[in-house]
């Protein structure tokens, strides 16, 4: 049953290492064919009724994995190789077309053509990697049409047209996805189908129409080899790109490489890299580096610079990166920032975009196919353009876009429509959004979780009662402080939360001494003196003297920052305050050292989650450890695997921040529905100082935003608004702004009126604007 | 062609001489009053036996539960009620009466230490050794002293085992006219399980001139005849009064002729021994024959036309013969 | 994302299913001056043993009265990983494996028939690729029936690991790395004895046993292999030879 084949293989880790490894064949790997005769059917889902039996190749899987998604695409054959390619590809549309392959719903099949002895090909001298996987793939297609040779005919689906030249003259049938979908007669597919670029394409592109502009943008990446040896010579810098999310054409990447953080600004310099892509990224000349404050686009771009009046940020993290002191911050003393441009993506970290059409005129004609741009609500996603069929039924909806690709001589990428997902402004349509944004899943839950719960209506059992785990506590009187309406019982509900804590903690305590190296808890790490920079800064400004050496000097100092006669004074320090920190996170206990399980936040040496098994997943966790401490269960398996416990407190972090996210972006859509017929004045605090104005904070409903005290730039000529910002001093050290004149000062924590409203500058993306009330 | 490592040897085989070397091997594999596959056992696999208790349990077994196991891989060889276990690839088992050849290792108080491929040295005592001036003479301290006057260190003996002990430990006697000190000639080491016991050790093959020791030990001494050689003082000496034995010491000079017999004997036996063969005077001499009638010089003995031609003559002979000895 | 080391469908990278063994590949006699001597090779896993003895004790004074005195070095080729890298000889690692072998033959082996001698076991690793450990046992074991000690019962090790909430047998290096625990185990399978366990990570018990067993039937398996390839070997020798009646 064994065979073995060795075969060799180069990898590069600093130096070529030559890796041996075993390679078994086997023969008995099943078809996955229910009307096979011969193979083993435990797993086997292919029918012998569908009209043909589909094999697609890695592009294909890749680029259309929306169309697979679709309920009319069924009876797939999905080979080992090409799930191996899409792995190392994008990881997202693997998990999305491993889930189809094990949704017993669908009918897809996954054959391990590469350990099964006879579709499996060795790779020939000179020959790519590439030309090989496509043998492979013409070669399992072979295997099937000799294999089930009574049952529906195996059709190989792929785009490339040398491949299919050459399976076509191997005798397999074969076919592209466009013509495949057209011969289904489903017009309704023919958005899913993935853009791909060629030159017909191109010339559609309406900026490049004229054949005298038709110009490449983007420089081209270079080739993989290139980047790999210019990582080694510390030429390039291999880094995640990360773009700010109120400055869509600024991005910053992180590299260990180099200890600062390299900006990248425009378009052309981020290079048709996304938000999220591993990126090489070469670093532009020091003339070339920006000082940080006075820098201004350099490209003419429709995207505009701007901040959003948006929730008051609760820490560091829901911060917008702007609002941060960063080195070269305006008024700093440091000069310019390392610049860099992106020379080659390394990992493409593409997925689908909520977002909506940009309006555009309908097209005359009927049913044909039209380009439309794509506005991503994201704002960091560059602008997609789509081909759809479709147009007048997108036009006022939110849909979802996936990318295909980007060619150096298109200014957007090209992509597919992939769903709508309902009316612009819709309440739960933009609710729906938010939550596709952050990645939360509200799909009811599986048939397989609803089977953990006892059947209902459930009562009190005999088992229950004899439950050596379980304690009767009926005949204690017990009622709840915290019924809908009660919540004034204030002094109730404080005594809840500081039980509350005490229980958290003493199970944290208990855990952590039976499970030293497994404990999940949970830690607020200690702010560094650099985060609270900003905070004393602007304390000092009021004449607050603050003491941070610890967490308690920290909170009494802050009981003792009393304004005068101003009774919001203090809360607002206190606002400020938590802002400068960090979130709490989730950790193991095996993963740090003990001084670092502090919770700052709460001045505990130890902390977890426990008393809400019913919200968080963390706390059910906790229980769990607990059952296991007090000997009642056994310990599950995943406390003694590292890894997975790290991906587990990991994730936990992950959807707790993306709850909390959607949570402030939903509250964010609310508000601005709230304001949308109903323009407010109400008092404000400045919180910041920027050069051309302040930031406010409005206490009355938790928002926070720019008050620009000169025109935009933009609104104006060059001259005009350069005279203007100069009307105006910014002090740094007393964070005050004041005109030349002095008639007009504004003092950090000043109490200003504003008025709120909401506009459309764009269509389809209405914000909330605040202006100063003279 | 392929290169094979045969026990000692090291060929290259083409791939016709490779199928004929296939081919004797299947011969013999199924040749006539070969052991039976029941004869063979495997550590700790059981050996039948009628009734547990009443079986002597010989070397290589062991009683578990009351069931007799093995506890080598080998054949079981049953005399009587004794029941044994014969590896066939071991160090050589010492038996009292064997005849062997062994090198001296040290030379200790009244005794030397002698390497016969046995487990530990085994002993030679002084007293167990034939001096100048009679058998039955009274050691003396000059006897001690004088020891390495008649075997030093690395020194080649032809000896018999005397006895063995329930310690493990041998003890050798050369006291006899035939044993003592080996000169002018070859060892060639052997697996001891190819030896043949025989009733007669010493050959003396006439047309060559050459004399043999095959030690039961594994360890072959081929030397020249000793009536060829122009003086015969060998024995005489030791046996003689004058107590000088000190003509031990250098080779005397051979012919040609019986240098090159001694070679094609020593390769003889080194193909017949990277063939797994049995190794007797018969075997020796028709693979010597065979290599003259055929013409096929000293050197070329150890390659890999000859090897496959003695294993087919070998094959051959028994399939024919209804070779049993 | 953690390593696949098992897809969906059940086939480990390599191709094996979980409880599946490498190619196994035995050869003896392969030194000709040692009294026994195997190589023995799990997969890309190779090694080679030699056996000199039982002979006399080299430093007397470790001389044993009653029992063999059983010596085990073991040794890693420079080319036998990746990379080319000299290795110190008896660097921990090694001493420890020396010791391993060391103990888990001294089990089977017959000692107390061989007083005042000393056997010499070597194991060198020519190419390893996980299970190093168990293929050194096997090699040795192997090696020492062919120098025809009497041994109380065959020695055969294997590895088995826990990835990806699955008990795997007889781990390769990938597997190996793989961050999960591996659990050597040598036994007497005749005897049904343990002469040696070891696991580097933890593992609860329930798990464990299941583990356990997996490579107490690895182990199993692989002495069935051994002791075909020695049957053979005994059955080559035998026939060359023909009977010998005395």
């Amino acid at each position: 049953m064994l065979q073995s084949k060795a075969f060799m293989k180069k990898t590069r880790r600093g130096q070529v290492v030559k890796v041996v490894r075993e390679h078994y064949l086997r023969d008995d790997i099943s078809c996955g064919a229910i009307f096979c005769q011969s193979c083993e059917k435990e797993s086997a889902c292919l029918s012998s009724s569908a009209p043909n039996i589909l094999i697609v190749d890695t592009n294909v899987t890749l680029h259309h994995i929306d169309l697979l998604e679709n309920n009319a695409i069924d009876d797939v054959v999905i080979l080992s190789v090409v799930l191996e390619e899409v792995k190392n590809r994008n990881l997202s549309v693997y998990n999305r077309i491993r889930a189809l392959c094990s949704n017993p719903m669908r009918r897809f099949f996954v054959f391990a053509n590469e350990h099964h002895k006879d579709t499996f090909v060795k790779t020939m001298p000179g020959e790519s990697p590439n030309d090989r996987n496509d043998r492979a793939i013409r070669s399992a297609s072979l295997w099937y049409q000799k294999h089930l040779g009574q049952g529906p005919p195996i059709l190989l689906l792929t785009n490339d047209i040398e491949n299919k030249r050459k399976a076509l003259q191997e005798g397999i049938c074969t076919e592209t996805v466009q013509s495949y979908v057209e011969s289904l007669g489903r017009p309704e597919l023919f958005d899913l189908v993935a853009q791909v670029c060629d030159s017909s394409l191109a010339e559609m592109d309406i900026e490049d129409s004229r054949p005298s502009k038709k110009k490449l943008i983007y420089p081209e990446h270079r080739p993989m080899s290139e980047i790999t040896s210019g990582l080694q010579q510390r030429i390039f810098h291999q880094g995640k790109l990360r773009v700010n999310r109120y400055n869509p054409i600024e991005a910053y990447v992180n590299s260990e490489s180099i200890d600062e953080e390299i900006i990248i600004y425009g378009r052309i310099n981020m290079n048709r890299a996304f938000e999220g892509d591993v990126v090489a990224v070469e670093l532009l000349p020091e003339d070339q580096w920006k000082e940080g404050n006075t820098l201004k686009l350099i490209e003419d771009e429709e995207d505009e610079v701007e901040e959003k009046v948006g929730l008051a940020p609760d820490s560091v993290d829901a911060a917008p990166t702007s609002l941060q002191a960063k080195p070269g911050d305006f008024g700093s003393k440091i000069g310019s920032r390392t610049c860099g441009r992106v020379v080659g993506i390394i990992k493409r970290n593409w997925h689908s975009y909520c977002g909506s059409l940009e309006p555009m005129p309908m097209p005359a004609g009927v049913g044909g196919a039209v380009n439309a741009l794509f506005v991503a609500s994201d704002r960091r996603i560059p602008k997609i353009r789509i081909q759809t069929r479709q147009l007048g039924n997108l036009l006022d909806k939110r849909i979802l876009v996936a990318v295909d690709s980007w060619d150096i001589s298109l200014r957007y990428p090209l992509g597919h429509y992939v769903k709508t997902i309902g009316d612009i402004g819709d309440r739960a349509t933009e609710s729906e959004v938010l939550m596709i944004e952050n990645d939360i899943n509200n799909r009811p839950f599986s048939e397989q979780v609803l089977a953990c719960l006892p059947p209902l209506p459930w009562s009190v059992s005999q088992d229950d009662l004899k439950c050596n785990y379980r304690e009767d506590i009926r005949h204690i009187r017990v009622f709840s402080v915290d019924p809908p309406g009660m919540y004034q019982i204030r002094e109730a509900n404080q005594m809840i939360e500081e039980f509350m804590l005490a229980a958290n903690i003493s199970v944290a305590e208990k855990i952590l001494k039976h499970y030293p190296l497994c404990a999940l808890l949970r830690r607020h790490p200690i702010p560094t003196p650099k985060m609270l920079e900003p905070l004393i800064r602007t304390a000092a400004a009021v004449g607050v003297k603050l003491d941070i050496t610890s967490s308690k000097s920290l909170a009494d100092s802050l009981d003792n920052a009393l304004g005068n006669n101003d009774p919001y004074f203090n809360k607002l320090i206190r606002i400020l305050a938590t802002r400068c920190m960090t979130q709490a996170v989730y950790f193991s206990s095996g993963e740090l050292t003990p001084p670092e399980y502090y919770h700052y936040g709460l001045a505990a040496a130890l902390y977890t989650h426990f008393t809400s098994p019913i919200r968080r997943y963390a706390d059910v966790i906790v229980h769990r450890l607990l059952a296991a401490a007090l000997g009642l269960f056994k310990l599950p398996a995943v406390f003694h695997d590292k890894v997975q416990l790290n991906s587990l407190a990991d994730n936990l972090n992950f959807r707790h921040r993306n709850a909390q996210m959607a949570s402030r972006a939903s509250v964010e859509l609310h508000t601005l529905i709230y304001f949308r017929n109903r323009p407010t004045d109400a008092e404000a605090r400045i919180v910041k100082i920027r050069s051309n104005g302040f930031i406010v904070f409005v206490p009355k409903f938790g928002i926070e935003g720019p008050v620009y005290l000169t025109p935009k730039a933009k609104d104006n000529n060059g001259e005009e608004s350069c005279k203007n910002s100069a009307d105006w001093i910014v002090d740094e050290e007393q964070q005050r702004i004041s005109t030349r004149d002095g008639k007009r000062v504004y003092m950090v924590l000043d109490v200003v009126h504003v008025h709120i409203e909401v506009i459309e500058p764009q269509p389809n993306r209405s914000k909330l604007v605040l202006t100063l009330l003279k | 062609m392929e290169d094979v490592s045969s026990r000692g040897l090291h060929f290259q085989l083409s791939d016709s001489q490779r199928n004929r070397l296939r081919k004797s091997r299947e011969l013999l594999r199924e040749a006539p009053g070969n052991y039976h596959p029941s004869a063979f056992v495997n550590i700790a696999d059981p050996i039948h036996v009628e009734n547990e208790a009443t079986v002597l349990k010989g070397h290589g077994t062991q009683v578990l539960d009351g069931q007799l196991l093995a506890t080598l891989s080998g054949v079981v060889e049953r005399v009587d009620q004794l029941v044994t276990v014969k590896p066939l690839r071991c160090r050589y088992n010492a038996e009292t009466g064997d005849v062997v050849v062994g090198r001296i290792t040290e030379v200790g108080t009244k005794r030397w230490k002698v390497d016969i491929n046995f487990r530990q040295d085994v002993h030679l005592m002084l007293s167990a050794v034939n001096l100048p001036g009679g058998i039955q003479r009274r050691r003396t301290v000059i006897d001690e002293l004088n020891m390495r006057s008649l075997f030093e260190e690395n020194d080649l003996i032809s000896a018999e085992v005397q006895s063995v002990h329930s310690d493990g430990s041998v003890h050798l006697h050369t006291r006899s006219l035939k044993y003592g000190k080996l000169t002018n000639g070859q060892l060639v080491k052997v697996p001891p399980y190819l030896v043949k016991r025989l009733k007669q050790h010493f050959h003396n093959l006439k047309s060559c001139a050459v004399d043999m020791i095959i030690g039961c030990n594994g360890y072959i001494w081929i030397c020249a005849a000793v009536d060829s050689l122009p003086s015969n003082p060998e024995i005489e000496k030791i046996t003689g009064d004058s107590g000088a034995p000190e003509m031990d010491s250098c080779n005397e000079s051979i012919s040609l002729k019986v240098r090159e017999n001694i070679c094609r004997l020593a390769n003889s036996i080194r193909v017949l021994s990277a063939l797994g063969f049995l190794i007797y005077p018969d075997t020796i001499i028709d693979t010597f024959d065979a290599s003259i009638s055929k013409g096929v010089a000293i050197k070329d003995m150890l390659g890999a036309e000859f090897l496959v031609m003695i294993a087919e003559r070998e094959a051959s002979r028994r399939t024919k013969n209804n070779y049993m000895l | 994302m953690a390593l696949e080391f098992i897809s969906p469908e059940g086939l480990r990278l390599d191709g094996r299913r979980p409880a599946e063994i490498r190619q196994l590949r035995a050869n003896l006699g392969v030194i000709d001056k040692a009294d026994g001597s195997a190589t023995f090779e799990m997969g890309n896993t190779k090694v080679i043993a030699a056996v000199y003895g039982p002979h006399e004790v080299q430093n007397r004074s470790q001389q044993l009265l009653d029992q063999a005195l059983v010596k085990c070095e073991y040794s890693m080729a420079n080319f036998s990983t990746g990379d080319r890298r000299r290795k110190q000889k008896g660097d921990r690692r090694s001493v420890e494996i020396s010791l391993v072998i060391r103990q888990s033959m001294e089990a089977a082996i017959m000692t107390h028939l061989l007083p005042r001698t000393q056997i010499d076991i070597f194991v060198h690793v020519l190419q390893a690729d996980g299970g190093t450990r168990s293929a050194c046992i096997n090699a040795a074991s192997l090696a020492l029936a062919d120098a025809g000690i009497p041994m109380r019962d065959i020695v055969a090790s294997c590895a088995s690991g826990y990835l990806n909430n699955t008990p795997l047998l007889d781990l390769n290096y990938l597997e190996d790395s793989g961050g999960g625990p591996d659990v050597t185990i040598a036994l007497l399978p005749k005897l049904d004895k343990i002469t040696l366990l070891q696991m580097d990570a933890k593992l609860p018990l329930e798990m464990f046993e299941k583990v356990f067993e997996l490579g107490n039937k690895g182990c199993v398996a692989i002495a069935n292999y051994m002791r075909n390839v020695l049957l053979e070997n005994t059955k080559d020798l035998a026939f060359a030879r023909g009977v010998v009646k005395v």
